[in-house]
């Protein structure tokens, strides 16, 4: 038996083909450029506004549920539900935003969570709206249009390049992994590009100090709102390619676990750092998904179990031991608290 | 120059008079409302429906009221929200299992097992882990993080050995007593029993023994307590043994009359942290009156709207006390 | 208790006036009434014994604190109920008794963020007038450099503001007050814990603002060699009120005030 054959496991149970299931990697890749998206506008308001926003859930909710409902319920184009449904995204962060603000770090922390869970909630209950515990998918009757009719088109027509390129059988989920990833980039420029600016410095100022940059003369509300706001838009959009990805819309998929694990994918990266949110994503997911490759006899919900571990204790050794991430700067921690 | 009694704009309004009276005095001012809107629903609702939901509503808010003078102490001494708090309840709860139905013996020995259990966890985290960084001086968004960490942790240890499966303790569910012309169920009423018998030990502990003056004290004030000369870590370590074993408790009385999931103990924190701010952060007594009230108000609420909805009663109750009064109902105007 | 605030502006040139400021916190004034006036052009000091309201009156006046009664002016403009940043946009710029350097970030940065008029702070001309923010940004900077040079901090312009020692963290505030541009300055203990050769540095300072460009200052101080010597007004504060307003050498025979500090216990006879 060559090493190369499935059944044999290398130590801890890990079968070889842990690196060469391409269909299963570039899922991992989506769900990693969909987290750095997420991670991304958490960045934006806790490495650099000093806001401890954990409603990153909801803000993908909101998106993913107010795109399908207009799709599917209202009957709007699919290219006109996307901008409107992150409107109602940013709506709902400002929402949010302006009766909390004001709250300390870990009450701020609970109040975006208390608000994200009665999105989900209110998705879960209002059954005639939102499809309730079954999801949102395809219009009434299963056979009629799906919300994801328009991607479908855009995904052969990418599928189709590839091919042209000389890429001969692409993964169904090549093309939508391009499209994050190409949105996770041009995200990372654009807040590099803002956070870079005097608006960007006034953030910072925020993070240090409120009342210094208000006694200076900085409208600090205002720009926190605006920070909140950026990441509800990057959140929706995190939302819509969650929906595209697994083909569905659940509460389940929008349980406080996500945005604990965009946490673990911030503080992997490093706070105040961008890039670094890429890299944590990446190497995050690779790592948790790699557990799906233990064949040590563990069901599913062990499996699952294990992950959840390897997310917590990560967040404990990283917050112990090394509170910076990767690519955050030990200055910024220890000067900051 | 004679001095000028100017008080331009202070006018002493009857709206103002009421809200200022209401400051002074807000536990009366709550039972207050309390009456006026229990009067209300017996009028609208009939004498039978509310007195079946305020059974429910005693049921639930004395598990609250367990779980959140826990989350209240600790918070003294992290000076943040334990987000691993909620799953001590569950970690409680399947303690119990372990006893009661694996192992087959009754609850009577389930229930102390399992507070005995989670409070020990309580003091090898408190060890390992918060002591450290307490002396480290972690900032909070550190802490934060740690607590959700930890949350996961406690968690997912639990479903591995437990699976997401629901699951039920070996308890006589469907016993009803007649109590009153309302119909409860027995061990309803047993955890009502027990959960209030607990909460006044609890309550007076809290007055009468030094013990309990100097928990209470470092929960308010943790660096005053020790400028007093209190032995704070000795303290800290008896504190995370009452919290673990209160919210051992209330995860194994919920259980009782629900059920086990993994999940169970993280979505009673929500409304746990309801509890903790209306009563106040850092007031144990606070806290016990906010699961109550919690617990009450969250059940009254089905006589009004499907009991699906039921949960989002927490929450909103949550955000309403973070934005309107997050000192809580008895707590002082502290900088929030 | 008598009420001589209102004596102070005589010559009706008052930059800042306040007319029986209160604030309540529960039962307690911290500020019962506090009425005063600083002339325009001048170094006004405001002492008193510790707990007699000064701190708080700057919260209140500053705009963080909502007052519980009184009116205040500022240029002629009504302020109070005003939040924190349209009163330092206006031009009364205060510091803080424990700086508030801004940490993480360098020293350049806390002094560029304290410029006003930024057209990059806004996010649309960010995205859509990046020339124009350019420019400012370039200006703001070497004004920024000019300044850290004139307090001699010009060598730390990189360095984390976190980094600096007490003194070096009194300028940096000073400095940054500075770049706002400011008509009226509020310090708050401007020579608490640093040293008498920075101390100095720090009265010249004030003093070249005052001759060179007009700024007026109001400072909160215990130190009475420098509060006597070199203040032009000084104005004192017990029990939320104001008490004394006058030159050095009158309210420092004032029988009220020397009741007052005995009363407290906090300086003796000889040092006033």
């Amino acid at each position: 038996m060559s090493v190369l054959d499935p059944a044999v496991a290398l130590p801890l149970g890990i079968h070889l083909n842990f690196f060469t299931d391409t269909g299963f990697w570039t899922g991992v890749g989506v769900l990693a450029g969909i987290y750095a998206l997420i991670a991304l506008g958490l960045q934006l308001n806790v490495g650099f506004t000093g806001m401890t926003n954990f409603g990153a859930a909801g803000f993908m909710a909101v998106g993913a549920y107010s795109m399908a409902i207009l799709v599917l319920k209202v009957g709007l184009s699919f290219w006109l539900s996307l901008p409107l449904a992150m409107l109602v995204a940013i709506g709902f962060g400002l929402l949010v935003g302006l009766p909390s603000l004001r709250l300390r770090a870990d009450y701020f922390a609970i109040a975006t969570l208390a608000m994200a869970e009665t999105v989900r909630i209110i998705a879960q209950n209002a059954d005639s709206l939102t499809g309730g515990n079954q999801g949102l998918f395809c219009a009434e009757g299963g056979a009629g249009a799906c919300y994801n009719d328009a991607w479908t088109g855009v995904s052969t027509t990418i599928e189709g390049w590839l091919q042209d390129l000389g890429w001969v059988n692409p993964e169904s989920l090549v093309p939508l992994l391009l499209v994050v990833w190409v949105f996770v980039l041009g995200a990372t420029l654009g807040l590099r590009f803002i956070q870079s600016s005097p608006w960007g410095r006034v953030l910072r100022a925020v993070r240090e100090d409120e009342d210094a940059a208000e006694a200076l003369g900085k409208h600090t509300l205002v720009h926190k709102l605006q920070s909140l706001a950026i990441s509800a838009a990057i959140g929706a959009f995190a939302g819509f390619f969650l929906a595209l990805d697994l083909a569905t819309i659940h509460p389940e998929d929008f349980e406080p676990l996500v945005t604990f694990f965009a946490f673990g994918v911030l503080v992997l990266g490093g706070l105040a750092s961008y890039w670094g949110v890429l890299i944590g994503a990446v190497l995050f997911w690779v790592i948790i998904e790699g557990t799906r490759f233990i064949g040590l006899g563990l069901d599913e919900t062990q499996i699952a179990a294990l992950r959840f571990f390897l997310v917590g204790v990560t967040l404990i050794l990283l917050m112990v031991f090394r509170p910076q991430g990767m690519f955050g700067k030990r200055e910024e921690m220890v000067l900051g608290e | 120059m004679e001095a000028r009694s100017l008080t331009l704009g202070v006018e002493e309004s009857p709206w103002r008079r009421l809200r200022d009276a209401a400051d002074r005095r807000p536990a009366l001012a709550a039972l207050i409302v309390l009456g006026a809107v229990l009067l209300v629903m017996i009028v609208a609702k009939g004498v039978h429906d509310v007195a079946q939901s305020s059974v429910n509503g005693l049921s639930l808010g004395a598990i609250y009221a367990l779980g959140a003078i826990g989350l209240t102490l600790v918070y003294g001494i992290l000076k943040l929200v334990n987000f691993a708090h909620g799953d001590f309840l569950t970690f409680g709860a399947y303690m119990a299992y372990l006893v009661n139905v694996t192992w087959g013996l009754p609850l009577v020995i389930a229930i102390p097992f399992a507070m005995a259990t989670t409070a020990a966890l309580g003091v090898a985290f408190e060890v390992v882990l918060w002591r450290p960084m307490r002396n480290r001086h972690a900032g909070l968004l550190q802490l934060l993080l740690t607590s959700i960490g930890l949350a996961l942790v406690i968690r997912s240890v639990v479903q591995y050995f437990w699976s997401t499966d629901i699951r039920l303790l070996d308890v006589d569910t469907t016993t009803t007593v007649n109590f009153l012309g309302l119909l409860i169920g027995r061990m309803q009423l047993i955890v009502i029993g027990i959960g209030f018998v607990v909460i006044i030990a609890i309550g007076l502990m809290l007055r009468r023994t030094l013990l309990g003056k100097r928990m209470r004290a470092l929960a308010d004030d943790l660096d005053l307590a020790e400028t007093a000369g209190v032995d704070t870590s000795r303290v800290i370590i008896y504190t995370w043994v009452f919290a673990g074993a209160l919210a051992g408790l209330a995860g194994v009385l919920d259980a009782s009359v629900t059920s086990l999931s993994p999940n169970f103990g993280f979505d009673l924190l929500l409304p746990i942290f309801a509890a903790v701010i209306l009563g106040g952060i850092g007031d144990a007594y606070g806290s016990l009156a906010g699961g109550l009230l919690l617990g009450i108000v969250t059940e009254w609420s089905t006589l009004y709207i499907d009991s699906k909805w039921k949960i989002a009663v927490g929450f909103v109750a949550l955000i309403a006390a973070l934005i309107v009064r997050p000192q809580g109902i008895f707590g002082k105007a502290k900088a929030i | 208790m008598n009420d001589r605030g209102a004596s102070g502006a005589r010559n009706g040139n008052a930059i800042l006036e306040a007319e029986d400021v209160l604030k309540r916190f529960g039962g307690i004034r911290a500020v019962d009434g506090a009425t005063l006036a600083v002339n325009a052009g001048s170094i006004t000091a405001l002492i008193g014994p510790n707990g007699a309201g000064k701190t708080t009156f700057f919260n209140v006046i500053t705009g963080f604190y909502a007052s519980d009664g009184g009116r205040a002016r500022f240029q002629g403009e009504a302020i109070l109920g005003s939040p924190p940043h349209s009163i330092a946009r206006l031009g009364m710029v205060r510091t803080f008794q424990i700086t508030k350097a801004l940490a993480r970030m360098p020293v350049i940065d806390n002094m560029m963020l304290a410029a006003p008029a930024q057209p990059g702070e806004r996010l649309t001309n960010v995205i859509f007038r990046p020339g124009a923010v350019r420019r400012r940004e370039a200006e703001v900077r070497e004004q920024a450099l000019e300044l850290l040079e004139v307090f001699d901090l010009s060598k730390l312009a990189d360095q984390y503001a976190g980094t600096l020692s007490g003194g070096q963290r009194k300028l940096l505030e000073l400095a940054r007050a500075l770049m706002t541009r400011p008509r009226l300055l509020l310090l708050d203990e401007p020579m608490a814990g640093i040293n008498p050769v920075l101390g100095r540095r720090l009265l010249d300072h004030m003093k070249r603002l005052r001759a060179d460009e007009g700024v007026s200052i109001l400072f909160i101080e215990h130190d009475m060699e420098v509060v006597m010597n070199h203040s032009d007004r000084v104005i004192v504060m017990a029990e939320g009120r104001v008490i004394a307003d006058g030159e050095p050498h009158e309210v420092r025979n004032d029988q009220a005030v020397i009741d007052a500090y005995l009363g407290s216990g906090t300086v003796s006879e000889e040092t006033l």
